[in-house]
């Protein structure tokens, strides 16, 4: 502030004060964050940093175990139970805690396995085009023929219930749209001057794709890693609450409601807290997504943010 | 025209074959043998009579050999028998995709009539109190699972009007007031997600629209606000709002098929629910099948639709 002296009455009169006093002080403040200043990504970012702590330090902070049965059965909310006891009498607040720690792995597991799956074939089918590309991609369309859920549902179910398989069934269907994006991506980076310049000097391969193409295509991919995190967490809970993932007795978000559904007519709250759990989660997820859109990548698509701003 | 429809229909045929060999090959390479699985546990088990439940699954010969059988069956309208209760399965499949269906129409009947209204205010109002609301409505819309509002909504009625659905499912045709009472709440659960897209995706175009020079144009002639907005705008706004009805009715056939469950709708996604706990192999391929057929010829019509809308797109 030491250089400041912008005069109090500028000199072009009064019409001229209000473009001064306006562009001071907030502009000052918006060039720190500058395009990070996104507040539905901030409240994103926020949920999603809080669902992490609980899912990391929760179990360490509530130290109840999630179950541990006991014959206070359908319990209201208490002290001792700040959430109530479900229908054998374990804590509800820990059984969500544990929940926010199955959602978490198998989304970050699933969309591992998507990511790596998608960004080699994405690569390939980009890089090689030809008869490469086009058997990858006609893969890709036949697994687009059937509904992401339904896909999941078949694959979990033919591998047998349990919930590693329900991640590799989630992996496998989002797979195709991570391979569809860098494939994009890929073809589009190819045809920049300076691809073509690097292939031109005799770069390879090899150099081509690390140098070039995967420095490009960062920003598209972390944006679609945090919107598939959310897609890979509500499809654990549909396979959980449909019985094809976690299994019962573990805490899972899907499988809590699955159960609490027997109970609707006893104790209401039972379905709503896991409910609840996976839709600020996914909220969260979808947040950010949205934040991290506008902020890194506004070729991907028509977003909340608006598109006025582009340029 | 004729020609651009004819082109998407032979683009299709690719994936059709595609999805057939897909869903055969999915249910073959899968761990775990059927035949050990179905005789689970029955150590007695003779070579003979699993060789026998082997020829009538069909599932001798090599795997071309039992491709060819199975998908010639399947255009001529066999598609085996249940291993649970050997009803054949085109009779079970077919009675259930017309509940699908109907869940799934309705279900963007509301998506489009709520979204698309909704979408055009918000993008009309760009930055009011409405506004603001809509589009974080949205995201809320996107991030509810269905299968938790469908309980909620349950909830909802039997607490406030002490009125859950009947659970026995009632074809249109028999009564169509007690039909339409049971669909009501499944189609709305599941037509949440899509509506929000909808409106979104409204909103996106609207704007795009808005900032026309025709638009501006109308304004200039002095054509009221509420022309410009319906006649020259949501017209042209609307065009690519078809093109993720397609994709979107995947996410209605997925919703329903977990929803069908929670009201007892013996729909499509319920056939095949049990079935994959039944290991009753010839209904999963059958429904997966079904299904996949579905969504493809849904996409088709949605293609076509486009083409009608907008001419340049069967001209390219």
């Amino acid at each position: 502030m030491s250089n400041y002296e912008a005069p109090l009455v500028p000199e072009g009169g009064p019409s001229d004060l209000r473009v001064e006093t306006w562009t001071s002080e907030p502009l000052r403040r918006r060039d720190k964050l500058g395009k990070w200043r996104n507040p539905i990504g901030m409240v994103g970012a926020a949920i999603v940093l809080f669902n992490l702590f609980i899912a990391v330090f929760g179990p360490q902070i509530w130290r109840i175990d999630p179950n541990a049965l006991d014959y206070m059965r359908f319990e209201r909310s208490s002290w001792a139970h700040p959430m109530g006891t479900d229908e054998l009498g374990r804590d509800t607040l820990a059984r969500i805690i544990h929940g926010a720690q199955v959602s978490l792995q198998v989304g970050i597991i699933a969309v591992s396995i998507a990511f790596v799956g998608g960004v080699l074939f994405g690569l390939l089918a980009g890089y090689y085009k030809g008869p490469v590309d086009t058997l990858l991609m006609r893969v890709v369309d036949i697994m687009f023929a059937l509904p992401g859920i339904i896909l999941a549902i078949v694959i979990a179910g033919l591998l047998g219930p349990n919930r590693r398989n329900a991640m590799i069934a989630i992996g496998i269907v989002i797979l195709p749209a991570f391979a569809r994006v860098v494939r994009g991506a890929v073809l589009e980076v190819m045809g920049f001057p300076f691809t073509e310049s690097a292939r031109a000097l005799g770069a390879s391969g090899r150099w081509i794709m690390w140098k070039h193409v995967i420095p490009n295509i960062t920003a598209p991919l972390l944006v679609l890693v945090t919107v598939y995190l959310s897609v890979a967490i509500l499809a654990e809970a549909a396979l959980s609450f449909l019985g094809l993932g976690t299994q019962p007795p573990e805490a899972s978000w899907g499988g809590m409601l699955s159960t609490a559904r027997t109970y609707v007519g006893i104790d209401a709250w039972l379905s709503i807290f896991p409910g609840l759990a996976i839709m600020v989660v996914v909220l969260g997820f979808n947040f950010l997504g949205d934040g991290l859109r506008d902020i890194l990548d506004p070729r991907l698509g028509p977003h909340v943010g608006g598109g006025r701003e582009k340029d | 025209m004729g020609g651009y429809i004819l082109k998407r229909i032979l683009f299709a045929i690719p994936t059709l074959i595609g999805v057939t060999i897909g869903i055969f090959l999915m249910v073959r390479l899968l761990p775990g043998d059927i035949i050990d699985i179905l005789f689970g546990g029955d150590l007695n088990a003779s070579e003979e009579v699993k060789d026998k439940a082997r020829a009538q699954l069909g599932l001798t010969g090599s795997y071309p050999e039992q491709y060819w059988r199975w998908i010639s069956g399947v255009f001529q309208g066999d598609l085996g028998f249940s291993l649970r209760n050997t009803e054949p399965v085109s009779d079970i499949i077919l009675g259930a995709l017309p509940i699908t269906l109907e869940l799934v129409f309705l279900g963007l009947l509301i998506a489009v009539i709520v979204g698309v209204p909704l979408g055009v205010i918000s993008a009309v109002k760009r930055d009011s109190a409405h506004d603001y609301a809509a589009r974080v409505g949205g995201l809320v819309g996107v991030s509810i699972p269905s299968f938790w509002l469908a309980t909620l909504l349950l909830l909802f009625t039997s607490r406030a009007f002490g009125w859950v659905p009947p659970l026995n499912y009632t074809a249109p045709w028999d009564d169509p007031i007690a039909n339409l009472s049971q669909f009501i709440l499944p189609a709305i659960s599941i037509s949440v997600f899509t509506l929000a897209i909808v409106m979104r995706m409204v909103r996106a175009t609207m704007l795009e629209v808005l900032g026309q020079d025709y638009v501006r144009t109308a304004r200039a002639k002095g054509v009221n606000r509420r022309t410009v907005v319906s006649k020259h705008a949501l017209r042209n706004a609307l065009i690519p709002v078809i093109t993720i009805v397609g994709f979107e009715i995947g996410v209605l056939i997925g919703g329903a098929a977990i929803v069908e469950i929670i009201f007892g709708l013996p729909g499509i996604g319920y056939v095949l629910l049990q079935a994959i706990f039944g290991r009753d192999y010839p209904v999963i391929q059958a429904a997966t099948l079904l299904i996949a057929f579905t969504f493809i010829f849904a996409n088709l019509l949605v293609d076509i639709l486009y083409g009608v809308v907008d001419p340049r797109i069967s001209q390219e």
